[in-house]
Order: C-alpha cells, then structure tokens, then sequence
C-alpha cells in the first residue's frame, strides 16, 4: 500500500505552496478582522469564526514575502494546531491533492524564498516543485526575533 | 470474506482499521470521514460491515448508525469507540450497533468481534 | 484528533485515581486496619494498570502492577500496614504521577521505576512467600450473591408456576475489557430480547456505569433453556465466561443465610452498592460545555435582536424580546450553576503535598482546610491549582519556622498553616495564613533595591503594605535564590499573572513574628459579564461593569495636568486620565475625547478617556486563545450582536 498524504495547495505571491489538511478545519472568505494592539505586524488581529474568536496571520507577512494586493480571491485558512486555532490569510486557496509520500524530498535543497526552517519538505509533482508548509514551525512565535536576525545577515 | 465499509475522521485510524481488517481476510470497499459520507457510501457499496467511528465532524457515528440502519438492517456496524465515551456507545448500541472495540484498536479484539458480529 | 482524546481520557482519570489513592492513603495511614480503604485503593491501582497498560506506557504498568500485589496481600490480611509500606506506595504514586505528568506534556511516560519495583517487591515478600497463592485467590470468580425482596420472590415463584426457568447468571469480562458499562448493557440489551433480569448485583445502574471488577450477577426469568440464554450471552464480544445456576425458592433462603455469615467485608461491599437514592444525574462536562457554547450564541443573538428592536420601534417586537431577556438571564443563572464545582477537588492534593514537604523540610506542620465545599467555576478550578501550589510551598518554605526556631521565639513547635475558602458577594476568596516568621521588610526592600523595582529613598517612604507587596513584582525573584521547593523556578509574579487573568487579585499581609496571610479574590464566574460598551476612534471596547464606578462627561475645564499627565478631579480626588485611544493605539480621528469611564482597582482610581458610551451590553468572553498570551490590557474579546469582534477592556492593568 502507498501512503499518501493529502495537501491543501495555496499560492503566496503568485507561488504555489501546500500543507497537510489534516490541520485545516475550514477555509473562508475574507471577513472583518479587529485589531488587536500591542501585536506582531503580521497578526492582524482576531475574527469571528463559528462563535469563537480566531487569530488572523498574514502568511505572506509571516514567512517575510513580498506584499501583494488583496483581492476577491484572498482566503482565510483556519488550522488547528496543538489545539491552537488560527486563520492564515493567503491570496488564493486553490486545490486539493493527493501526494505520494515517496515524492516528498527533504527541504536543504531548496534555496531562496523562504526560510528553511518553515519547509516540511518539497513534493515534485509532474510540472512543478510543490513546497510543503511546516505549519506548527510558521506559528511559533518564539523564533521570530531570531529568524529576523539570521535574515537581516 | 465480508465487504467492509471503514468510517472515520482521522485517515491515520482509516489506515490502521484498513490494515487489520485487510489482515483478517475481508475486503474494505470503500472509506468515508465523516457519518454523512458513510450513509451515502453505505447506499451505494452495500457492505456487510461498517466500522463506525464515534466522533465525527458533519454527522457522528451515532446518528450515521441510526440512519443506516433504517435504510439497511442487515447491515452490522461495529462502534470504534475511545475510552471514556461510555454513554455515546450506549446510545450507538440503541441506535442498532451489533458490537464496539476500543480504541488503540488490538488485532485479537477487532477479530472477535468481528467473528461474532458476522456469525 | 481521536488519540487526544483518548489520551485525555486516560490523564483524567489517571489523576482522579492517583487522587483517590492519595486520599485513602492519607485514611490508611490514620487507620491502618481498615481493610475497605485497602480495597479501594486496590481498585484504583487496579484500573490504573489496565489503563497503562492499554495505553502502552509499561512503567507506569508495571509499577502499578507491582503496588497491586502488596495491596493484595494486605487485603488478605498476610501484610501489616506500617509506615514503610505507607511510605514507600506513597513514593510510588509520586512515581507515577511524575509520569502521568510526563504523558501530559506529551513526553513517553517513561521513568526508571526499577529501584521502587524492587522496594514493593521486598515488601511484598517480607512475610510469607504465597505469592501465587494469593494471586489465584485474587482472579478467582466469586459469584456475587443476590439478595430478593419479598416482591422478587413472588415474581419468580409465579414465573416458575407458570413454566418459565429463573437462573442466576455470573457474567465475566474479560480482564482488559476497558468500557465495561457498555459491554454489561450489551449482555443486558440481549437477555432482554429473551426474557426478564429481575435482579443485578451490583445495581444495574452500577453495572452500567462501570463500576464493578470484572464480574457481575444477575437473576433472570426466560422461557429459554440454559444453552440458549448462555449463547446469547456469549454473542457479545469480551466475555470471558458465563455460569448459569437455577434457582429455586428454597435455594433462594438458604442464601440468603448464607449471606449474613459471609465476611463483613463482602456485606460492606453490598451495602456500597445499593442504589443511591438522590435527585442527581450525572452530566458529563462536554455536554454543559457544549450547552454553555450554545447558550452563548443565543446571548449574541438576543443582542442582535435587542438591536432590531431598537431599530423597528414596534411595541410587540419589544416586548417579546424583553421578555427573551428575562428569560435568558434566568437561565443563565441556572446554567452557570451547573459550571460550578467545589474547590474540594483542588484542596485534595494539599495533605499530601504538605505532609510529604514538611518531611523534606524537617518541619512540623499542620494543614486546615476550610470551605472545601465552596463552589467556583470550572474553569476557575482548573486554572487556581498551580498558584495555589506556589503559594502553599511558598509558605511551607518561607513562611514556616524549623521548630527549634519556633520553640527559641516561644511559639509551638508545630506550624500551622490554614487555607479557607469563602464566597462573599460575586466574588470566591482563597486565604493562605500561616503562623510563621511573617515577611521580613529589609530584606524584602534589599531585594527589591538589588533588582531595581526601587531605588533606595523610595523604597524608605512605602508603606510595610506596599513593601510587601513587592515580592509580587515581574523581576523581583531570581532563580538562584529560589529553593526548590516553593521555586518551580518561578516567582510570585507568576502567581500574580494567573489570578489577574482569572479577573482576580491578590494581597498579602504580614506581621512579623507572627505569621503571613495571603488572600486571593476571584470572580464567580468567567465567562459571561456586563460590561459597558465604548466607542474609541474606530473601535469598540467593552469595559466590565464590575470595574467601573461611574461615567462623567468632562468639560475642557475638568482636565487638569499633574506633572504632564491628565488628571481629573473627581469628587475631591485627583484621578489620573488614561486615553484608550492612545494605549491601544486605536486609528481614526477622535473629536476630542470628552467622556471617562472612572474605573478602580483596590483603593486606586483611573478615569479612561473614549469617544462615547453605546450602552450597557451583557458579552460573552471569548479568550483571545493560546496564541495571542498576554496581550497589553486587554483581557479577551466578544462577538456582538452585528458579528462584529470588539475587545474586552482589562481595567486591572490600567489603574496604577
């Protein structure tokens, strides 16, 4: 039997990027966001999500991309994450797909865009190289501060 | 050899049932990971078997058992069920559940009941 | 998803019984031939093994295991309870509530736990080498006898006289059976397609629970042959084995004699068992949970309605939702009373926390406990334990004399430590006192200089009160001088922390020579409050009622300045001003922020400066979750009645 692993794919800056769905609990269209003060920039504040009030991430902003504009197609992704709940704003959530394990390769190779440390691992699909989001990794505030200094070097 | 129908949110626990029930000789013929997707699966595939899971987003186990067994009496469902949710596997066995194991499932305690449930 | 649960599951009640051995060991200890506790402590150990085991966490297991073939033989009377045996268990159960806690933090469980095996080990082989013996005497089925009433026994004659057979059914599990409630309504749910159960020992209601070894006994009415009934017994799953025995009226009296000479122990069993006649019902927490959750949207929903009512100025709208209002409030009342629990379940751990620590200290201490049954919230109770903990410790370390320093300044050489628990008003208090050596100013202000919370000719002009109350500062503990014992490695800044995000406070006050008082305050209730709802620029704020003193409308003639800051005289008081908009760096142009909100804390005051008032609201608090910790005055956030997410003022941290 071949394991697979099914993946949520979004796309970040015109990039495709995908996460185990196991951690996705729903995916909503844009909604009012209150503030709250004294954040990160990259929190942009909680939502109202099934009568619970949710924290909302940039992603963008978090994994330290370029900005683009909002548009229609921007999407709130909720995980749930060592019983965390959280929204992550993308710019599109596009698909959903089944990955072969075995296609899955370890993240060292991959240079550039974003921080290694954030990257489960890159699965190659037929026509592209698809990066997998560590999301527990991109939720951790901790590292924040140090991650800024690595890459202020 | 009994077609079998897997019921459950969590793919890791689909997985494990699959592998067991594999072991013990049936044929799983299909998947489903929630109780309303079990219902509509139930209909189509007409399994002799159907592992239900409790906790399920959508429609949990007891209802999906209610349903089904209206619409399929003959069919046995066995509760996979955690330990602690006493009252929700009475409720499943009123609801028409023939049997329920407990979860981490144990190979010689699926194959009892299921040896029991089909004879 | 489903292994949290189920891991869930298994950590509560892990430490329901690890508490329940704590306690009977604490009796055992007072009364060490009371075979009953023994018993019960059997029964924990027991389950606990079970547990473990289908867990996959073998130390625990094999730990468990071994306590339970020492508690075995002092239930059979071939081991005396002497104070080693208490002790070592004692250190056992440590043992595994270190796992247990291991588990919980997501770590393996696993502890070397050979040096202790090898201790119970010893213990149990001190006296007579039967341990087989007693093992098979352990497993082996006593069928539990059933005792009739005179209305039983006219069922079963007639049954008979009409043809039917009553037999007496032993029913055993399987050892690892794990949900045993349900598999007994199983074997239930089947006889009774074939005939009647007249009688079960324990009650059915027992049964059903779960609550009996492995073995249960019933009397039941078929027209079925014994094969038949046997048969259907055995189509259920995990039985281990199945005896049927007729029963015949004369039969029936012999037992019943048979009954008053079996041991005590048995009868004292049976009495357990009866059926408990009261007006409760058990509910799990999930369903109130769940309830709770809903009743909160009908809350937010009720607000919305309260809104359109406004709006359509029709009189019938108007009064249907009056009246929602009043009904809603009577059943939150009701609701939040189902939420509450007595603190007993946090106070439990103390006896034995104390008794193990004054040991470890050389100190002489005694524990009272007061107001156990006082009721809180839940989520209360599951927040208070840690600082309790702290605090306690902190007494039994800090506090508390050795008693030959006692006896020096002529006090007992015993301590005394007390803990009450009261409701007063809203609110629940917690006291810690104890009769020690009180908190020594100096070094308190030395400390505090040394850390820099205080320069020195500040620190001459506070009052003891406020010295005192600097030991709760952020800073002022430092982890090398902290002792293991009341330190964890943390101050009492993080006592403090927790009870204010509770919505509580705390206060200490001291006389030296004489002892410390801690008092704790917390709300009742956490999760619904009325609050007042305030426009800053172009947010809303809520602001607990239970904070605020009053509203003012401030003319520019009522703001004066103090050293720069805004100040406001209030009824002859000079109160500073504090500008929402600027704390929470709120946009949005505010024309001249001319309403305050004059909020207190202790006997200290702070006016909040906003736009304006929108109203009285009753919210639902909603945490702003594990992700956003210790946001800067805010103590959570609500969903209005529109949908929209407006945050929940924390005045505590504004009034300084």
């Amino acid at each position: 039997m071949e394991e697979t692993m099914k993946v949520i794919v979004f796309s970040l800056s015109g990039q495709r990027f995908g996460a185990n769905i196991q951690q996705v609990i729903s995916i909503e269209k844009m909604k009012e966001i209150t503030k709250v003060p004294g954040t990160s920039s990259f929190i942009k504040g909680i939502f109202s999500f099934h009568g619970e009030t949710v924290p909302v991430l940039d992603l963008k902003e978090r994994l330290q991309m370029e900005q683009t504009a909002q548009t229609d197609s921007n999407r709130i992704i909720v995980v749930n994450i060592d019983n965390i709940q959280v929204g992550l704003i993308v710019d599109a959530a596009t698909d959903v797909i089944d990955i072969e394990m075995e296609i899955i390769e370890d993240a060292k190779a991959m240079g550039g865009v974003i921080h290694k440390d954030y990257i489960k691992g890159v699965a190659k699909l037929a026509n592209e190289l698809l990066i997998l989001l560590d999301l527990g990794r991109v939720l951790a505030l901790e590292e924040k501060e140090e991650l800024q200094e690595v890459l202020a070097n | 050899m009994a077609k079998v129908l897997i019921t459950d949110d969590a793919a890791f626990m689909r997985m494990q049932l699959k592998d067991i029930v594999t072991k013990l000789g049936h044929e799983v013929v299909g998947e489903a990971e929630n109780g309303r997707i079990a219902i509509e699966q139930a209909k189509e595939l007409q399994p002799d078997l159907i592992t239900m899971d409790i906790t399920m987003p959508e429609l949990n186990g007891v209802e999906a058992t209610r349903e089904i067994k209206k619409l399929l009496p003959g069919v046995k469902i066995i509760m996979c069920s955690a330990m602690g949710q006493q009252g929700m596997v009475v409720d499943a066995i009123q609801a028409g559940a023939n049997d329920f194991v407990v979860k981490p499932f144990n190979l010689d305690r699926i194959k009892e009941s299921f040896a029991k449930v089909l004879s | 998803m489903d292994t949290d649960q189920y891991l869930e599951v298994f950590l509560d009640e892990s430490r329901e019984h690890l508490q329940a051995i704590n306690d009977n060991l604490l009796r055992l200890e007072n009364e060490p031939t009371e075979i009953d506790i023994v018993q019960e402590i059997f029964r924990s150990a027991h389950t606990l093994k079970g547990m473990s085991a289908t867990m996959g966490y073998e130390d625990i297991a094999s730990l468990t295991h071994q306590m339970e073939n020492v508690l075995d033989k002092i239930r059979h009377h071939e081991l005396e309870v002497s104070t080693k045996v208490i002790d070592i268990t004692f250190s056992a159960i440590g043992a595994l509530e270190e796992m247990v806690q291991s588990v919980s933090d997501g770590n393996d469980g696993k502890k070397d736990v050979t040096a202790l095996v090898s201790q119970l080990q010893e213990l149990e082989n001190g006296k007579v080498a039967t341990t087989e013996v007693s093992l098979e005497k352990g497993e082996e089925l006593p069928s539990l006898s059933i005792q009739l009433d005179e209305y039983q026994s006219t069922v079963i004659s007639q049954a008979i006289s009409s043809g039917y057979h009553p037999y007496q059914i032993t029913v055993q599990l399987n050892e690892d059976c794990v949900l045993k409630g349900p598999r007994a309504y199983m074997v239930f749910d089947n006889l009774e397609k074939i005939g009647e159960v007249i009688k079960t020992n324990p009650e059915v209601e027992e049964i059903e629970e779960g609550n009996f070894e492995n073995t249960f006994t019933l009397l039941f009415i078929t027209s079925e042959s014994k094969e038949t009934v046997k048969k259907t017994i055995e189509r259920v799953s995990e039985i281990h084995h199945v005896e049927l025995q007729d029963v015949s009226l004369e039969k029936k009296t012999e037992k019943k004699e048979n009954e008053t000479t079996q041991s005590s122990e048995k009868g004292k069993q049976a009495e357990q068992n009866k059926p408990k006649h009261s007006k409760t019902i058990r509910v799990n927490i999930e369903r109130i949970d769940g309830l709770m959750n809903l009743f909160e949207e009908v809350i937010i929903d009720r607000s919305r309605l309260e809104d359109i009512s406004h709006r359509y100025h029709d009189q019938e709208l108007r009064e249907t939702v009056e009246n929602l209002a009043r009904v809603t409030e009577n059943m939150q009342g009701m609701m939040l009373a189902m939420r509450m629990v007595p603190i007993e379940q946090v106070f439990n751990r103390f006896p034995r926390m104390v008794r193990d620590l004054s040991k470890e200290l050389h100190k002489k201490i005694a524990l009272e406990i007061e107001g156990s049954e006082t009721e809180l919230d839940r989520t209360v109770i599951d927040e208070i334990g840690d600082p309790l903990v702290h605090l306690i410790r902190n007494s039994l370390d800090h506090g508390i004399e050795l008693p030959e320093a006692r006896k020096q300044s002529g006090k007992s050489e015993e301590g005394r430590i007390s803990l009450k628990a009261y409701h007063s008003g809203n609110h629940v208090f917690i006291d810690i006192e104890d009769d020690g050596a009180g908190i020594n100013r100096e070094k308190v202000e030395a400390k505090a200089i040394e850390n820099g919370l205080v320069s020195p000719e500040n620190s001459k002009h506070l009052t003891d009160e406020e010295v005192y109350h600097l030991i709760f500062a952020s800073g002022f503990s430092t982890a090398d001088q902290i002792s293991d014992i009341s330190g964890r490695g943390v101050g009492l800044d993080v006592v403090r922390n927790k009870i204010e995000s509770l919505g509580g406070s705390i206060e200490v006050k001291s006389v030296p020579g004489k002892g410390s008082k801690f008092s704790i305050q917390l709300p009742l209730t956490l999760s619904i409050l009325s609050t007042l709802l305030v426009n800053v620029g172009n947010e809303k704020f809520a602001i607990p009622l239970s904070s605020i003193i009053e509203t003012v409308a401030l003319g520019d003639k009522d703001i004066k300045y103090v050293h720069g800051q805004k100040v406001l005289d209030f009824r002859g008081h000079i109160v500073p001003l504090v500008s929402l908009q600027e704390v929470y760096g709120v946009s949005g142009q505010s024309e001249a922020s001319n309403s305050a909100v004059i909020i207190q804390k202790g006997d200290k005051q702070a006016g909040l400066l906003v736009d304006s008032f929108l109203g009285q609201r009753e919210i639902v608090l909603k945490s702003l979750g594990n992700y956003l910790k210790n946001v800067f005055a805010i103590s959570g956030a609500t969903i209005l009645g529109n949908g929209e997410v407006c945050l929940i003022v924390d005045p505590n941290a504004l009034v300084k």
